[in-house]
This record gives structure tokens, C-alpha cells and sequence, in this order.
């Protein structure tokens, strides 16, 4: 439903003419995304009856505001990389893009923290940080990810999850439009004593903030976050390779930065893997570790590249499957060599406990795995290039011998979806399994499945797998809530919340009353969340 | 291919937006990270190369029709290639292809900007895009000694292009370029007065037939002249001659080169030395034309084909253009032998080298916005404390000019021409 000349010019007047439009070209180019086809079997979802660019907290209030005066749905977003960044529950809603909050407000080396706006990415905030001998835990999404996306509004796993836990356990506090137009200042920010802390004076409201996986724009705007920061070991500056003819998606770093080393390790099985990644994470020793998975898979210009060197590798005897589900990829940094020594030497000593063997790696392999692993460069490629859309299901975190089961679970239900051509075929169900906190918080894993959402059969066969996966009366049941869903979790599609909520301690109830106390004129769109009351 | 030709890539567009940035593999300064200058300055997705297949999409399933907006995103682009190269580092699409279909669907339909109709007009009466009166188009040569290649025959053809003839201020560049080819010993002519367009151009802004029908009277021009090889200091001829003609199947069967190429092979077999220092810090702006965007053509026929259960691969394998094989490396090799000149690099540079703002029709429909490009480069140009800027395209040389004559911060700006006529 389009808004009235009236609603739109009061939008209008807070932002100025150049920053609103309701276009109809323009507005199709906020409702086309990966994932589409699969949650609404078109490639368009709902298009809004505004997108607003607005430039402050104080132009985010004031459209909050008239969005309460007017009951128009909005929902923020930043890099728009996510069906859940567009979805609206109904047409009578407008997207607030915002890509004109950019700013690093801050990198506060002592108190290691960093503040930004929406619009400032990960690999942006990583450079930067980089300078100041510090960095910022990284994020699957990629490096055009927005860290204030990633942990505050979303589920924010990443390959350092091991030494910086996921985005989302990193958040120092926030800067807060609620869905009413009011500011809140969460943490020690408020005070004016500094974004170091997110919690006090008063109770934390971490959790109400973001749960687990994040209210994906549901309940109001973060305009500004304070991250935590972690040691960077390598240079303040690093260059990628520049060789004449060489596409970029080709360049790498030359080498593995000083202060850094890479390993490929094969262990003798699946399960002894599992049992590596636990000892690795709980010796603290890892910048990063994590399951190889498709990560053996050569990179290739293109996709005709990639498949001419699948198919050489395998001419010459090697074995994919074997070597993606039984080995890891390791990254150990310290500041001093000897710590790097102490590290290598621990790590050496799991391996010899394990029976693994340290595979060798040229220069190059090392340092395409570190970019890969620290900056998660290359991982959008592999996700998108092959079929367009991918999908991550079942997917859960809990103790390493839980995650072991649902793997051997997801294999025995993927296989022969794999098996019949249907999906992509690398010999196994990908994965993607990280130890989170050194192990204290278990492991994070998803099975990773690529399929051709034009393909009809490829479609339907993704359709059945998750809808076996996510069925809470079905095997995965003991496994949790699907809460990621591949970043597709649109309730008025899946109506995850509704099916699970009764199954799990009607854990729904208690999200419906945060987001009513939050949102009493329900204003903050809840498709990729939740409503106060179910329609 | 016509548009609905690209339905595949518009439905496999993930939104990821890196269209909007260079590679983050060639990211080195994060104040200067932004690859597409129309996203930059517009901020709505539309200006991006998303936001085009997304609309094209749209279109094509009859959701939107022709608008203003739709209008102004399509022609608010400089066609610049800078989210082509971005783009094909995660994807095997072909978003620049598709751009510039757009607009040939655009002008197809009579969807044609005023500014881009009256100089079409111009085109079609004078053959030059500058609305100039062609038989002023050799003026620039006038005093020079050079064979006319319409009546006499030489081994090189010199190639002025529209913007050299026409642009008074630029003549001496290109007066410069000949004549150190002329003092070189080259057996060189030129077509003076009877040198038409490439049609490059008007093919950038949607006229395709224009493209043919100049490709067909210049390959008749070389043919006539018996030409082996043909140099332009103009990168926008250049890209035409070599890239586009070969597209549309009309492949010159003689030596195309790039004035730099040319002075490049002049400089190493010793032709042209160098007596006098040039002392000055420069930093070098890597034209579109004649960087990223002259890749040679890859011709491709063949059909998708599904490996490993479903990944799409083709049959023959399809090898996509990246960028990387432009002239790059040639400028700067002849920037670094002049003596006395030290070169700075940008933090954008080669592949993903910030546009000049020039192209594509932007600098005669939307002259602020070439404007405003041309600034941001020129901002770059002085944080690596480059003392000038010099490139090797007449375009972006005028469009530098202009942007600081409309208020961007001054700095020198030369064309690698100029640069050698002082060291000698």
C-alpha cells in the first residue's frame, strides 16, 4: 500500500528530496536478493512503498516518529547482502538504506574497542584497525559485511570465532533509535565514561538487544556500536600481489604475514577431527581453526577454472572428500617468535597425540588460506559463484558431541540429494564447523549446501532438505531452534518461531513481550523476527 | 544479446554489492576504497550495477516501465567497467555487457536524452561528437608536414579522434604526438579533415548501428591507405578500434595501438632518447579506455552446462574479460624513463583505477557529475602528494581541466605526450 502524499512529504522533509524516492524503478532495486527464489518463489519479496536514506541518529528519530504518527512498517539495513534486509510484512513499509552513516568514530586502541556507524564494513574496520596493531573478529558474510549488522542485529559467525568468539558477543554497547523514536544509550557510553563496557549502570540489555541471532531490524536502529578489539600480530599495512594479467580475484598476499603461521593438518577420520578442533581451541593457542570443508576446493579465475583444476587434481590422484571432512586449517599469531614457538610446539603435540599429519603448504597456499581465514576472502565466491545461492541447514552450536551427531545426521540427509546431482556435488555435504570462545562455547557448524534456485528439481530438492532439517517434530528436533536459516529466516514464510516456540519452552512468548514493550504500535518490521502477536 | 539475454545474470545477482567497490584483494587505503562513481554519488542502488540488473529484471517482467528515474540511473553511468572487474571477482557475470545493452534498449525505444539526441544529431551531420563542423577537423595538424591518407599511402596511420580535432587546448598534444613520430622517421600520414568518428561513443550511449556504420568507413580508410598499423593518442578510439570492432565482428586487420604503445617500442629500440630532466613527483591516472575496458574481445559461443551435480560451468569453457589485461604497464614504464620524473601511485590504480568522470555520455547529459568525478580523482592525485597528474586520454585530460576550472582543488595535469616533449 503506497503511502499518502502527505506521509511521504513529512518522510521527505526530514531527509531532504535527493535522499527518498518511491520510484518504482528505484524500489525494485530494494526487494531483489539471493535466497529470494527459494523463500518466495520469485526473485522479487515485497516492495516497500519508500527506500529513505538518512545521514543521523536525529533524522532516524524523526522518521521513527512519523512511522509511529502514520503505523508505517520500517526496517534499517546497511550492505542489503541478506533476504532479511529487504523483507517487509506488508506493503505499507518503507527501508531505511543506510549507507550514508559510514564513519569509524572511533579505534580505541587502549580500552581496545572500536565504534562505527552502520554503513562501515568489516574488512574496512579490520584495515583500519590493522594500523593500530589491533583487529576485529571476522564475519562468514563476507568482508562487505557491516559490523554493526553482524553483531548487533544478526547472528555474526566467522572463522576467528575461536579467539574472538561470533560478532555478536563482542557488542560494547550501542547507540539505539528504538522503534518509538526514543535514543537509548546502552552501557557505560551512556554515562559518557567511554564505550568500553555494554553493561551497567543497570541491567545488561545485551540480551534483549540481539538474543541470539539477532532481531534482523525488527526492533529499531543501531546507529552507532562499540566493537571489541583484539591483538593483530602482522604489519600495520598489507599488499596483495600485483603480477601483470592476474584478475584480482587471483592475487594473495605472497605470504602468510609475519607474526602468523598457517597449517593444513589430515587427521585420521571425521570423528578424531571433531576431537582436534576441541583440543586446539581449548589450549587457546588459534587465531583461527576451523574444518577445511570446501576450502580444499581450488579457487579458480571463474567457474570453467575451477572445474579444469578440480578435474587435474583429481587426475592425479587426489581425493577431495577425503581430505575436506578429516583435516583443518590452522592459524597460530603472537607478537614475540617465541610465542609463536609455544604455540606451534602445543599445537605439534595435539597433533602427534591425534595422529595427524601437517600437510605441506607453499607460500601461496599459506597465504590464500590467511586471507581466506582472517578476512574470509574468497568464502562469497564460493558461496555464490557455483549455482547462485546456497543455504546452511541444519545448523546449530552446542558441545562437539552433539555437533558430531547432527553432522552424521545432516550427511546421512543431504547424501543422496548430493548423490542424485541435485545440489552441489563435492563428495560430501559441505561444512563449516568452528570451535567458538577456545572451545568454552562449543562449536558452531553448518551444512552447506549449493543448489540452482533456477533449476526447478535442484529447487526442490534444497525445499525438501530444509524442510526435513527444520521440522520441530522431525530428527533435527534435539538440535535447537533453526535459527539461522542462512540468513533467511523470514517468519511470515517459515513461521520458525510459531512452530518451534511451543517445542522449546515457548521461548516465542517471551520474544513477543520484548518486542511489544519495544514497539507498542508495531512499527519495526517483524518478518525477520517477531510479532507481538502473531496475525 | 539482446536484453532478455541477460535474464540469467539478472536472476543470479546476489546483491552483494561489491559492484560498488574496487576488489578488496586491490583495497590498499581505505579513504579510497569506492570503485563505482555513480553509486557514490547518487547512494541509491539504483546507480549500482545491482541496482541495473535489478531494474532490467523488473522490466522485463513488466513491474516498471520506462520512467525518469529509470532514465537518469541508466544515463547517470559512466560505463567505466570499474564494477565489471569487482563483480567478476565473486561472480561469473557480465554486468558492463549488460549496462550497455540497456541503453541500446533505452535508444531502441526512443528513450533518448536530449543532450545525447542533439549530439547524435551532430554525429550524423559532421561526423564528430562535439558538435564542430567537420570540415574543421585537420585545423589541429595545420603547418605540419604529414601525408593525407586520402590520397597518398603510408605504413602508420596517426588517429587524432574527435576530442583532439576539436578541443584548441589539446592541440598541442596532439600536434606533439605527431611530430615526434614525424622526427622519429615514421612513415606516417593522417586523414585530416576526412578522419571521421570511431562511433565509439555514440555506441557507449546506445546507438549501435552508429558503431557499425563508422567501422565499416574506417576499415575501408585503413584499407585504402594501406596502413600496417594505426596509432591514437585518443583512448577512447583505441578501446573502439580494437575491442568494439572486433565485437561486432569487423576485426581491423591492421596493427591498432595506443599512442603510449607506439612511443613505448620508439623509446626501447632508441628512436627517441631522452636529453633534458624533467624533475616533477607525478602520479599516473589509468584511463578506462585504456586500461580495464581494452582488454581484447573474447569471442564465445556455446551453451551453460552443469558439472559437479549443479555448478554452471560452459561448454566450451567461457573465459570472462577481468581487466587485468589492459595497458598498464606501458605509461608507467615510459613515465619511469624520463629522467628526472619520480612517480607516486594512487591508491586506485590499473583495473581498479577511478574513472575520470568523463564517459559514456555522463560528460555532455550530466557535466556536474564528470565534474564531480573528475574531483574525486583529483583528491586522490593529491594525497599521494603528486605534484601532477598526467594520463594518456584527451577525455579525461579535459575533464580534469574542467573539474578544477568548476572548483576542484588545482594541481598540473599532463598527457605522457607532453611529458616526453620535455625530456627531449
Amino acid at each position: 500500500m503506497a503511502l499518502t502524499d502527505r506521509e511521504y512529504q513529512a518522510l521527505e522533509d526530514i531527509v531532504g528530496a535527493e535522499n527518498i524516492s518511491r520510484e518504482p524503478a528505484f524500489l525494485d532495486t530494494y526487494n531483489q536478493c539471493w535466497g529470494h527464489k527459494l523463500v518466495f518463489d520469485q526473485k522479487f519479496s515485497t516492495r516497500p512503498a519508500a527506500v529513505v536514506l538518512p545521514g543521523s541518529t536525529e533524522e532516524l528519530q524523526a522518521i521513527a516518529k512519523i512511522c509511529n504518527k502514520y503505523r508505517i512498517l520500517f526496517k534499517p539495513f546497511s550492505s542489503g547482502f541478506e533476504v532479511v534486509s529487504f523483507a517487509l510484512a506488508n506493503e505499507r513499509g518503507i527501508l531505511l538504506d543506510l549507507k550514508r552513516m559510514d564513519r569509524i568514530i572511533e579505534i580505541d586502541v587502549k580500552n581496545m574497542h572500536a565504534v562505527v556507524e552502520p554503513y562501515v564494513n568489516i574488512y574496512r574496520l579490520q584495515r583500519e584497525a590493522m594500523k593500530h596493531g589491533v583487529t576485529v573478529g571476522s564475519l562468514g558474510a563476507g568482508p562487505s559485511a557491516g559490523v554493526i549488522a553482524g553483531s548487533c542485529c544478526h547472528f555474526g559467525a566467522g572463522t576467528t570465532m575461536t579467539s574472538t568468539g561470533g560478532l555478536g558477543r563482542n557488542v560494547l554497547g550501542v547507540e539505539w533509535v528504538l522503534p518509538t523514536g526514543d535514543v537509548l544509550t546502552m552501557g557505560t557510553a551512556e554515562t559518557g565514561a567511554g564505550w568500553f563496557s555494554a553493561d551497567g549502570p543497570g541491567p545488561s540489555l545485551r540480551g534483549v538487544l540481539r538474543g541470539r541471532s539477532g532481531a534482523n531490524g525488527g526492533h529499531g536502529i543501531i546507529t552507532k556500536a562499540s566493537v571489541k578489539l583484539y591483538p593483530w600480530y602482522g604489519p600495520p599495512e598489507v599488499k596483495f600481489s600485483e603480477q601483470p594479467g592476474l584478475p584480482a580475484s587471483g592475487k594473495t598476499l605472497g605470504e602468510v604475514p609475519q607474526g602468523y603461521k598457517a597449517f593444513m593438518i589430515l587427521l585420521p577420520s571425521t570423528e578424531v577431527m571433531f576431537e582436534a578442533l576441541l583440543r586446539i581451541g581449548k589450549a587457546e593457542i588459534a587465531s583461527c581453526v576451523m574444518a577445511t570443508g570446501p576450502a580444499v576446493l581450488p579457487y579458480g579465475e571463474g567457474n570453467d577454472e575451477q572445474w579444469a583444476e578440480i578435474q587435474k587434481m583429481e587426475a592425479a590422484g587426489m581425493v577431495f572428500e577425503d581430505l575436506a571432512f578429516r583435516s583443518i586449517v590452522v592459524l597460530l599469531g603472537s607478537d614475540t617468535s617465541r610465542g609463536l614457538e609455544y604455540r606451534e610446539k602445543y599445537l605439534l603435540e595435539i597433533m602427534r597425540q591425534l595422529e595427524g599429519v601437517s600437510l605441506p603448504l607453499t607460500s601461496q597456499q599459506g597465504a590464500v588460506m590467511f586471507a581466506g581465514l582472517m578476512w574470509h576472502f574468497g568464502f562469497v565466491t564460493m558461496a555464490f559463484r557455483r549455482t547462485g545461492d546456497f543455504f546452511v541447514s541444519p545448523t546449530s552450536d552446542g558441545s562437539p558431541d552433539i555437533m558430531l551427531k547432527m553432522r552424521n545426521a545432516a550427511v546421512e540427509l543431504i547424501q543422496p540429494y548430493i548423490d542424485k546431482g541435485l545440489v552441489v556435488n563435492t563428495g560430501k555435504v559441505d561444512l563449516f564447523l568452528i570451535p567458538s570462545e577456545n572451545s568454552t562455547a562449543g562449536f558452531h557448524e553448518e551444512n552447506v549446501t549449493y543448489y540452482d534456485p533456477w533449476d526447478p528439481d535442484s529447487l526442490q530438492a534444497e525445499r525438501e532438505i530444509i524442510q526435513k532439517s527444520e521440522d520441530p517434530n522431525g530428527p533435527f528436533k534435539s538440535f535447537g531452534v533453526p535459527h539461522l536459516g542462512g540468513g533467511l529466516t523470514i517468519e511470515t514464510v517459515s513461521h520458525n518461531h510459531q512452530r518451534w516456540g511451543p517445542i522449546y519452552d515457548n521461548y516465542d512468548m517471551w520474544l513477543r513481550q520484548i518486542k511489544d514493550m519495544l514497539d507498542p504500535n508495531s512499527v519495526g518490521d517483524w518478518s525477520a523476527y517477531i510479532p507481538g502477536v502473531f496475525p | 544479446m539482446a536484453l532478455q539475454d541477460f535474464e540469467h545474470d539478472m536472476q543470479r545477482c546476489t546483491r552483494c554489492s561489491y559492484c560498488k567497490w574496487i576488489p578488496y584483494e586491490n583495497q590498499q587505503n581505505m579513504d579510497f576504497i569506492k570503485g563505482c562513481p555513480s553509486a557514490a554519488r547518487f547512494n541509491f542502488h539504483a546507480y549500482a550495477a545491482s541496482g541495473k540488473w535489478n531494474m532490467s529484471y523488473s522490466f522485463l517482467n513488466g513491474r516498471i516501465d520506462y520512467s525518469d528515474a529509470f532514465q537518469d540511473a541508466v544515463y547517470k553511468c559512466l560505463l567505466c567497467g570499474s564494477c565489471d572487474v569487482s563483480c567478476k571477482v565473486i561472480g561469473d557475470l557480465e554486468p558492463l555487457q549488460h549496462m550497455h545493452e540497456l541503453r541500446c534498449k533505452f535508444v531502441e525505444d526512443g528513450e533518448i536524452l536530449p543532450e545525447h539526441f542533439v549530439t547524435i544529431e551532430g554525429l550524423k551531420k559532421e561526423d564528430n561528437m562535439l558538435l564542430a563542423k567537420k570540415a574543421d577537423r585537420g585545423n589541429w595538424a595545420e603547418g605540419i608536414a604529414v601525408k593525407n591518407l586520402s590520397k597518398e599511402k603510408a605504413k602508420v596511420a596517426f588517429r587524432a579522434g574527435c576530442r583532439y580535432s576539436f578541443d584548441q587546448e589539446l592541440w598541442p598534444i596532439v600536434r606533439g604526438g605527431l611530430k615526434l613520430l614525424i622526427d622519429a622517421g615514421v612513415d606516417v600520414g593522417i586523414w585530416g579533415s576526412e578522419e571521421v568518428c570511431c562511433g565509439g561513443r555514440a555506441y557507449s550511449i546506445g546507438f549501435a548501428g552508429e558503431l557499425t556504420k563508422y567501422a565499416e568507413h574506417n576499415l575501408e580508410a585503413l584499407k585504402a591507405a594501406g596502413v600496417e598499423t594505426l596509432v591514437t593518442p585518443c583512448a577512447d578510439c583505441y578501446q573502439h578500434y580494437k575491442v568494439h570492432y572486433d565485437k561486432i565482428g569487423k576485426k581491423p586487420d591492421v596493427e591498432i595501438l595506443h599512442f603510449t604503445e607506439y612511443l613505448h617500442r620508439l623509446i626501447k629500440e632508441g628512436t627517441i632518447k631522452f636529453t633534458k630532466e624533467v624533475p616533477l613527483t607525478v602520479t599516473y591516472h589509468d584511463p578506462c579506455h585504456l586500461g580495464r575496458l581494452a582488454e581484447p574481445w573474447i569471442h564465445w559461443k556455446g551453451k551453460e552446462v552443469k558439472v559437479m551435480g549443479q555448478t554452471i560451468c560452459h561448454e566450451p569453457p567461457k573465459k570472462f574479460r577481468r581487466g587485468a589485461n589492459g595497458v598498464y604497464d606501458i605509461p608507467r614504464e615510459i613515465l619511469t624513463s624520463i629522467p628526472g620524473v619520480k612517480l607516486v601511485e594512487m591508491y586506485r590504480t590499473r583495473e581498479s583505477a577511478w574513472c575520470c568522470g568523463a564517459g559514456a555520455g555522463v560528460k555532455e547529459a550530466y557535466p556536474d557529475f564528470a565534474n564531480w568525478t573528475a574531483t574525486e580523482r583529483i583528491k586522490e592525485a593529491k594525497s599521494v602528494n603528486a605534484k601532477a597528474l598526467v594520463t594518456a586520454c584527451g577525455w579525461c585530460r579535459r575533464n580534469f581541466i574542467d573539474a578544477m576550472e568548476a572548483g576542484a582543488e588545482k594541481m598540473e595535469v599532463y598527457d605522457i605526450i607532453e611529458l616526453v616533449q620535455k625530456a627531449i
